[in-house]
C-alpha cells in the first residue's frame, strides 16, 4: 500500500510539475488522480436506519428491529465515458461497513483522472482472496474478527452479518433473527457484484476529490428478488437455498443517490 | 558475515541469518497442493511456527497449545480421547485428525471447513470448546512478548507480529511435516528396509481391491467426503459436510482420513467410536447402515459393506502396520522438547 501510494505521489507531483494549474479547470483536460469516497448511507425501507429501533412493518407484515448490520465490500471498479475499466488494486480493495461503527465511508486514493459513468464492486471475499491464504487475507482477516464478520466453526467470512429481533402475526413476542451469509467452504460461492450506473459522471483529477452517495434499503435482504419470511426460518446461516437467495437480494439494496464533484464526503 | 556486511549495498543483511528449508516431494507423492512461493519455509519461520504450535497463550486460559491435542507420538493426535477437549474442560465432538503430509491436501477438518491450510488454525482457536480465543487477541499477546518480537523480526521480512505472518509461521511449521518413511514406503520405492512379509503384501492386494478407491494415492485418501455409512449418534447428531455446505445432500459426510500412521491414532472415526483398527474393519464388514447419502462404493449389488474374513482383516491390519513411520513419529525437529 505503501509502495503504490508514493507511486502515485510521485506521479502526482510529475505530472503537477509538469502541466499548468493555474485556471479553473472547466474545459481543461483532465490529469493526475484524485480521490473517491464512496458514502454507504444505510436505511431501511426508505427512511434511516436506527439500531435497537423497530421498523415499520415489510410487507410480510414482520416488525424488525436491527441490532447489527455489517457487510463486506470489496474488488471496487470504475468505468469512465470511454467504457475503459479502472480496477483499484485488488489488495487494498476489501472494506467493511458497520452499522454499529459507524464506518460507512470508503476511500479510494490514486484514482487516475477521468469521467466515470460506473461503478461497480463486489459484496464478500472472492474464491481468489481466500485461497491466496494468509498472505491474500492480510490485516483484513483482523479487522474482519474484530467486526465480528468471521465464523468460528469454519475459516471463512461472514459476507452480511444481519441480527436483530422481530415480530410477525404469527410471531407476537419478539424473537431474534440472525443472517450471516458468506461462502460454504469450497462447495457454494456466494460473492456476488453489483454495477451502478451514476446518474452523473463522477470526475475525479488532481484538483478534483469527489464522492458517490449510495443509499442502502436494508430491507432488501429479506424482501426483493427473493421474498424471505423470518416467520417461517429465523437463524439462516449456512442454508443451500436461502442463504444464496439472501446474496441476490443484498446486491439489490444499492442505490446511487447522488455524485458530488469536487468535495469528499466527509 | 563481517565480509558480507562490508560489501552489501543495502542494509537488510540481518536477512541474510535465515535460510530457506528445503521441501522435498516424496518421489511416491503427488504434487503439494500448497502454494510454497507464496509462503516458502525458512529456518527462523519454521522454529518460530513450531513454537507457537506448542504455545498455549494461543488459547484464551494459556494452556491449551496445538500441541495439547496434537501428540508427535500419536502422530499427532489426542490419544485416549475420543473427542478433542479444550478450554474449560469443555469437551467437542469430534476426534483430533493426524496433520501429516498437510501440505499436499486441499481441504482441511472432518467437514472441510477451510480449503486454505493457512487459515485452518483460526478454526481451533476460536471455537469455544478448543482453544475459545481470538485471532487479534493472540496477535496481542504476542505483540507485548520481548521474545516474539525477536522472533518475528527474525523470520519475516517486514517483521511484523500480525494475523498474516502468524498464520504464515504455523503453515511454515505443518507443511514441513511430512510422512513418508514408513516400511510401505520403502517397499513402493525399492529402499533397503522395504521387505514386506508375505501376511503384508497379502494385506495390501486387499486393501487396493476393497479400500484404494478412497484412500487412494499414497496419501492414503483422496481427500473427499463421504458418508461411509456409521450409524449417528443420536446424542451428537454432526452432519458432517452438510455443516459446512448446507446441503442435505452432504448429510453425514466427513473429508476421508489418511491412514498414514494408523496405528497410532486411535480412537478412529470423526467421532473416535472405535478403539481399534479390527473394529474400524468389523464396522465396514458387518455394520454398515444405509441412508440416502450412503456412499455407492459401499453398497453394491444390495450388499452393505464390504466383505471380509477374518484373516483377510488380519492381513489388512498387518498392511496398515506398515504405513507407520517412525522416522516421522520421533523427529525431533518437531518434537516439544
Amino acid at each position: 500500500m505503501k509502495k503504490y501510494s508514493l507511486y502515485t505521489l510521485a506521479l502526482s507531483i510529475l505530472l503537477f510539475v509538469s502541466c499548468s494549474s493555474d485556471d479553473d479547470g472547466t474545459t481543461e483536460e483532465l490529469t493526475g488522480s484524485g480521490e473517491i469516497s464512496i458514502k454507504y448511507d444505510n436505511g431501511f425501507n426508505g427512511n434511516d436506519l436506527i439500531l435497537n429501533t423497530p421498523n415499520s412493518a415489510n410487507e410480510n407484515g414482520e416488525v424488525i428491529t436491527v441490532t447489527r448490520f455489517n457487510y463486506i465490500v470489496s474488488n471496487f471498479r470504475l468505468v469512465n465515458e470511454e467504457g475503459e475499466e479502472f480496477v483499484y488494486p485488488k489488495d487494498e480493495s476489501y472494506f467493511i461497513v458497520s452499522q454499529e461503527t459507524e464506518e460507512d465511508n470508503i476511500v479510494l486514493p490514486g484514482i487516475p483522472a477521468g469521467k466515470y459513468t460506473t461503478l461497480k464492486f463486489g459484496i464478500g471475499v472472492d474464491q481468489e482472496k481466500y485461497l491466496q491464504g494468509s498472505e491474500g487475507q492480510g490485516d483484513f482477516l483482523a479487522e474482519a474478527e474484530a467486526n465480528n464478520m468471521m465464523w468460528s466453526w469454519q475459516a471463512g467470512y461472514k459476507f452480511l452479518n444481519f441480527e436483530g429481533s422481530f415480530t410477525s402475526e404469527s410471531v407476537t413476542e419478539p424473537t431474534d433473527f440472525k443472517i450471516h451469509m458468506g461462502s460454504h467452504g469450497s462447495s457454494l460461492d456466494n460473492y456476488k457484484e453489483v454495477t451502478l450506473e451514476l446518474p452523473t459522471s463522477v470526475i475525479v483529477s488532481d484538483e478534483i476529490d469527489s464522492s458517490i452517495h449510495l443509499k442502502i434499503d436494508a430491507s432488501k435482504i429479506l424482501v426483493s428478488s427473493n421474498n424471505i419470511k423470518l416467520s417461517e426460518k429465523s437463524v439462516i446461516m449456512v442454508d443451500e437455498e436461502k442463504s444464496p437467495q439472501i446474496a441476490v437480494n443484498t446486491t439489490e439494496m444499492f442505490v446511487v443517490d447522488h455524485v458530488h464533484n469536487g468535495e469528499s464526503h466527509d | 558475515m563481517v565480509f558480507l556486511g562490508s560489501c552489501s549495498s543495502d542494509d537488510e543483511e540481518y536477512v541474510a541469518i535465515d535460510e530457506p528449508l528445503e521441501f522435498t516431494v516424496p518421489s511416491n507423492f503427488p504434487e503439494p497442493s500448497y502454494d510454497l512461493e507464496a509462503n516458502p519455509p525458512t529456518k527462523f519461520g519454521f522454529e518460530l511456527g513450531k513454537k507457537l504450535f506448542y504455545d498455549g497463550q494461543l488459547s484464551a486460559n494459556g494452556f491449551i497449545s496445538c500441541g495439547f491435542c496434537h501428540e508427535q507420538r500419536h502422530a499427532f493426535t489426542h490419544h485416549g480421547h475420543q473427542f478433542s477437549h479444550g478450554i474449560d474442560d469443555l469437551e467437542g465432538t469430534r476426534n483430533t485428525p493426524a496433520i501429516q503430509n498437510a501440505a499436499f491436501m486441499t481441504e482441511f477438518t472432518w467437514d472441510g471447513a477451510t480449503s486454505h491450510l493457512d487459515l485452518f488454525p483460526i478454526i481451533p482457536i476460536t471455537n469455544e470448546v478448543e482453544m475459545g480465543e481470538t485471532v487479534t487477541n493472540v496477535v496481542n499477546k504476542l505483540k507485548a512478548d520481548k521474545e516474539y518480537q525477536k522472533d518475528f523480526s527474525l523470520a519475516f521480512e517486514d517483521g511484523e507480529i500480525n494475523t498474516e505472518n502468524f498464520l504464515k509461521a504455523l503453515a511454515q511449521f505443518m507443511v514441513m511435516m511430512v510422512s513418508a518413511d514408513s516400511k510401505y514406503d520403502k517397499y513402493v520405492r525399492n529402499e533397503a528396509g522395504g521387505d514386506l512379509t508375505d501376511q503384508e503384501k497379502e494385506g495390501m492386494e486387499l486393501f487396493e481391491q476393497k479400500c484404494s478407491s478412497c484412500h487412494s494415492t499414497d496419501l492414503f485418501t483422496d481427500g473427499s467426503f463421504r458418508n461411509n455409512g456409521l450409524p449417528p449418534n443420536p446424542q451428537l447428531n454432526d452432519v458432517g459436510r452438510e455443516e459446512v455446505s448446507g446441503s442435505a445432500d452432504d448429510r453425514y459426510k466427513f473429508k476421508v482420513p489418511s491412514l498414514r500412521n494408523v496405528e497410532k491414532t486411535a480412537p478412529y472415526m470423526h467421532d473416535g467410536r472405535f478403539g481399534t483398527l479390527m473394529a474400524v474393519l468389523d464396522f465396514y464388514d458387518s455394520g454398515v447402515v444405509d441412508s440416502s447419502t450412503l456412499d455407492p462404493l459401499l453398497k453394491q449389488e444390495e450388499r452393505l459393506g464390504i466383505a471380509l474374513s477374518l484373516s483377510e482383516k488380519e492381513a489388512i491390519i498387518a498392511f496398515l502396520n506398515t504405513l507407520t513411520d517412525n522416522t516421522y513419529l520421533n523427529d525431533e525437529r518437531f518434537s516439544e522438547y
